[in-house]
């Protein structure tokens, strides 16, 4: 009964399904990568490996890099700003933490570009701050805050903060208070107990978050379109570029390939370094 | 007295309280200002001159955001009608399975963690090289990849704690496997069916950056997302503001919908 | 030719290299209520879900009137499975619950509807119809989920520790109720159970499982007074055991005490083995066939009767001699005391070391 094909007639549609329009299309990226790029933009049918080589062009690898840098700042500043966060959700009286884990998480609810738009608001020269500003008497010129690079990790960090709140605070509430009180016990000040105790048993919620956040942010096109102004340029605008304007397609695949193997190769590591973690589960559990 | 579960002296406690309030005002105060915003009678963030939902008025006038809206709503109720149908049957075949390959939980769960830019690209290269026309169904039958995952998520969830017995139940007293599945499985699913199609529908109207890949050229498949980018890539203006605390407002009271009826949590979360 | 209503044949079970039922060869007649007992992961659920459909003979067969059931789908079996967990719809009220199974039969509504007002009736559920699972107390859902099975009035009706999760009490009520059903619709019952003494009260037959196979097959009577093994005698009821040697017709136990037995057993001279006698059949101070003297060291007190517990020189555990309330009224010895103890060699049973 348990091992008859009976199952497979309800999981085949949706197998077929993620295998048609998702595994082959990825597989077609691959593919595409490899291929010439025809005279007039679409793809000629012979292999090369210039396109992968054009992508370590100084040129482009520099927008990688840039790409890398300005994801690691947000991710970085994210860990910091929602660990801090979850510690203190995490040390509230355990009946109000759900709600106020609820409330933490509810923006993350909204639409994204509506999110993005809101610091557009906030940040363009008519905005919020500028009017703030010369409401209490600045009467000089503001610098420039939207269409800048900072907008953008500040818009990347609003967008993605709620996620890293959620794998830290995840950790935190597990961990049984019992532990931190021995270390106390023992002689530990708060300091030294925090920093032996509680966030080696905790990393694993911060490594979780900081992951999340580089990924999404590192193939992000639509927060430095809109808050950068399209002034400078990410791998995700290059990508986007590369299909919808410059029609250069292999460049394109080749572009997304390597975005792609980063993506999961951080995503790999994510899922090694929760996997080790669980292996201490038995100790966290209250 | 009340455990806490980090240890925390009264100056400690007070600096968790600053913490929460300043991680708080930074998640808040951009949507409030928004929400506002909308609301100001001038539209301008320079004065408060009265309140008015003449903003909200102004949208109804526009022909432009009415289409966006009636193609959203197009795709989200087609991707939300297939993705749940696939994906409650997904999530019941696979947990009647219980012991699944490595690759198979993998192909399940890679629609909900893959970027968005990735699969996007993927899907324009591939209709681009079928020579498929895009449009409206491009995009539905896309949002169907991720949505059919999330679907599934929330149903195995409610699966978990499902007792198998009932099914072995219904075979002892003469059901057929289709029966079973109409008259016990799904009926026993029904809230968590309910609260992956409610998940479904929501993600779908808000997700811009895979329709926009599919949606191909012209207006005719423009969905409100791609609306408000086009607009907010142009500058802050009132009418924007009522749209995007409408298309908040919407996509905030479904998803808490979803988890009422549920009561088990959203996946990854 | 007349055949038995269910026969078992050879069957196994095999879960990967796990062997959970082996070489189980059973008849089992019209109008039966037959207990399976055994031990936990001894095979009783594996075999019963054989029965019902929901496992796969790896060998064997299973026939019913004489005709093989052993390919046919559990919901094409006239057989019905009461759950453990019961396994009520939860979705579903009593009466829709009840009537689930004559829907699938495609019965005329008036006649199900009519079938569950009755069966509710038996049962007593009568005003708890339009309930739904989640608002019954245990022993309300055991009955709903048996009606359930009952309507169906299948050949055989298979329950799996039916009343396992019921408290003591209600489960003597359920004990007596069950029997008074299983006569009531003349059918075929085969019961699981843990519980020995639910076994010996309830069944007319008894099968004992030990590692997937029957150890012995018979009436509670058979199995308690002449279990055939020293497993089957340890698992039914209380049992002293007393290790002993062979010698000659009579058995040589420790200090030179010579224990008799009616009973002969097929081993050789010098061999090692164990008399094994039940604690009713120990006669306080009264000389029989055999004689035993020792320090009662524990009394345990439990209404119908007290359970004695007395240290001799022949085993390391103490001896458990019964007594019923009245004979302890009149004649209660205190710890400490020395007793003797006599019984006939008719109670001694022998078994391989
Ligand atoms: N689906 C299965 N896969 C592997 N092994 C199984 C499976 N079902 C049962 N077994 C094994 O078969 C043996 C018999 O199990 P079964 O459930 O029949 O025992 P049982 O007598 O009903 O025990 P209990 O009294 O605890 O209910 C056990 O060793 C069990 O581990
Ligand atoms: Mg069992």
């Amino acid at each position: 009964m348990k091992t008859d094909r009976r199952p497979l007639v309800l999981i085949s549609p949706a197998l077929l399904w993620l295998f048609g329009l998702m595994v082959v299309p990825c597989l077609l990226i691959l593919v595409v990568a490899f291929f010439r790029r025809g005279v007039y933009g679409g793809i000629e049918y012979t292999w090369t490996l210039e396109n992968i080589a054009l992508v370590f062009d100084p040129l482009y690898f520099g927008i990688f890099m840039k790409s890398a840098a300005i994801a690691g700042l947000a991710a970085g500043i994210a860990c910091v700003l929602g660990y801090a966060a979850a510690y203190a959700i995490a040390s509230m009286p355990r009946r109000h933490q759900p709600m106020l884990l609820f409330f933490a998480v509810l923006p993350f609810w909204s639409n994204y570009l509506v999110r993005s738009y809101a610091w557009i608001v906030l940040l363009n020269r008519e905005g919020l701050i500028a009017n703030l500003a010369r409401w209490i008497g600045f009467d000089g010129e503001l610098p420039k805050m939207l269409y800048t690079e900072p907008a953008v990790v500040i818009g990347l960090i609003y967008n993605y903060l709620p996620f890293v709140i959620l794998s830290c605070y995840a950790p935190l509430s597990r961990l049984n208070p019992e532990i931190a009180e021995a270390s106390r016990d023992l002689g530990a000040s708060a300091w030294t107990t925090f920093r032996r105790i509680t966030l080696p048993r905790t990393v694993v919620g911060i490594a979780t978050g900081f992951v999340f956040v580089f990924v999404l942010s590192i193939g992000n096109f639509v927060t430095p379109a809109l808050l950068g102004g399209g002034q400078f340029q990410m791998i995700g605008n290059l990508v986007y570029a590369q299909f919808l304007t410059a029609n250069d397609w292999p460049f394109g695949a080749a572009l997304s390939m390597v975005l792609i193997i980063i993506m999961l190769g951080l995503l790999l590591l994510q899922a090694v370094i929760t996997e080790r973690a669980s292996g201490g589960k038995a100790y966290t559990d209250g | 007295m009340e455990r806490h579960t980090l240890m925390a002296d009264r100056n400690t406690y007070r600096l968790m309280l600053l913490i929460i309030g300043i991680v708080f005002a930074f998640l808040y105060i951009p949507i409030s200002v928004l929400v506002a915003l909308s609301f100001n009678e001038g539209g301008l963030p320079t004065a408060w001159t009265g309140f008015s939902v003449k903003w909200y008025g102004a949208l109804w006038q526009n022909d432009e955001i009415l289409q966006a809206a009636r193609n959203t709503l197009f795709v989200a109720i087609f991707s939300t009608i297939l993705s749940t149908i696939l994906g409650s049957l997904l999530a019941v075949g696979v947990e009647i399975r219980r012991r699944n390959g490595k690759w198979l939980e993998t192909i399940i769960f890679a629609p909900m963690i893959i970027p968005d830019i990735v699969l996007a690209i993927a899907l324009l290269s591939f209709f681009s090289l079928l020579g498929v026309k895009m449009g409206l169904h491009t995009i539905i039958v896309s949002h169907v990849v991720f949505n059919l995952a999330f679907v599934c998520a929330v149903v195995r969830a409610r699966l978990k704690n499902f007792d198998w017995a009932i099914v072995e139940a219904s075979a002892d007293l003469g059901a057929s496997t289709i029966t079973t599945l109409i008259r016990v499985i799904l009926p026993v699913l029904m809230p968590a069916v309910l609260a992956g199609a409610l998940l479904a529908f929501t993600l779908s109207v808000d997700e811009f950056i895979i329709a926009f890949f599919t949606a191909g050229a012209g207006r005719s498949s423009i969905t409100l997302p791609m609306q408000i980018y086009a607009m907010i890539r142009f500058g802050v203006t009132p009418e924007i503001n009522a749209l995007a605390t409408l298309v908040m407002a919407v996509s905030v009271v479904a998803l808490a919908l979803s988890q009422r009826l549920n009561r088990g949590g959203l996946p990854g979360q | 030719m007349t055949y038995p209503l269910l026969s078992i044949q050879q069957v196994e079970k095999h879960f990967g290299n796990v062997s959970a039922v082996s070489g189980v060869t059973l008849d089992v007649q019209e109008n039966e209520f037959f207990a399976l007992l055994g031990a936990s992961g001894s095979g009783k659920t594996t075999l019963l879900r054989m029965l019902a459909g929901f496992e796969a003979l790896t060998a064997g067969d299973i026939l019913l009137e004489g005709t093989s059931i052993a390919q046919l789908p559990p919901n094409r079996r006239p057989v019905n499975l009461m759950f453990q967990s019961y396994a009520l719809f939860p979705h579903m009220n009593v009466a829709k619950n009840i009537a689930y199974g004559l829907e699938m039969d495609k019965l005329p509504k008036q006649e199900i509807n009519a079938e569950v007002e009755k069966i509710l009736d038996v049962v007593q559920l009568t005003q708890l119809a339009k309930r739904k699972p989640e608002q019954l107390s245990g022993g309300q859902r055991q009955r709903v989920a048996l009606a359930r099975a009952l309507i169906k009035r299948p050949k055989v009706l298979l329950l799996d520790e039916p009343l396992g999760a019921l408290d003591k009490k209600l489960r003597s009520d359920m004990q007596l109720e069950l029997k008074r059903l299983q006569h009531e619709f003349g059918i075929t019952f085969i019961m699981v159970t843990h519980d020995q003494e639910e076994a010996l009260v309830m069944a007319d037959r008894i099968a004992i499982m030990q590692d997937g196979g029957l150890l012995q097959v018979g009436t509670p009577n058979d199995i308690y007074e002449r279990p055939q093994t020293r497993f089957a005698a340890d698992f039914i009821g209380v049992m002293n055991f007393l290790p002993v040697t062979l010698s000659g017709d009579t058995l040589q136990a420790a200090n030179g005490i010579t224990i008799t037995s009616t009973q002969t057993i097929d081993l050789p001279n010098g061999s090692a083995a164990v008399a094994a006698i039940r604690p009713e059949r120990l006669h306080v101070d009264t000389q029989l066939d055999n004689n035993l003297a020792g320090d009662v060291v524990n009394i345990a007190y439990h209404g119908l009767d007290l359970l004695l517990h007395i240290k001799t020189t022949l085993s390391d555990k103490p001896i458990i001699s019964r007594m019923t309330a009245d004979v302890a009224e009149r004649h209660c010895p205190t710890i400490g005391q020395q007793i003797n103890l006599g019984w006939s060699a008719k109670d001694t049973r022998i078994f391989p070391a």
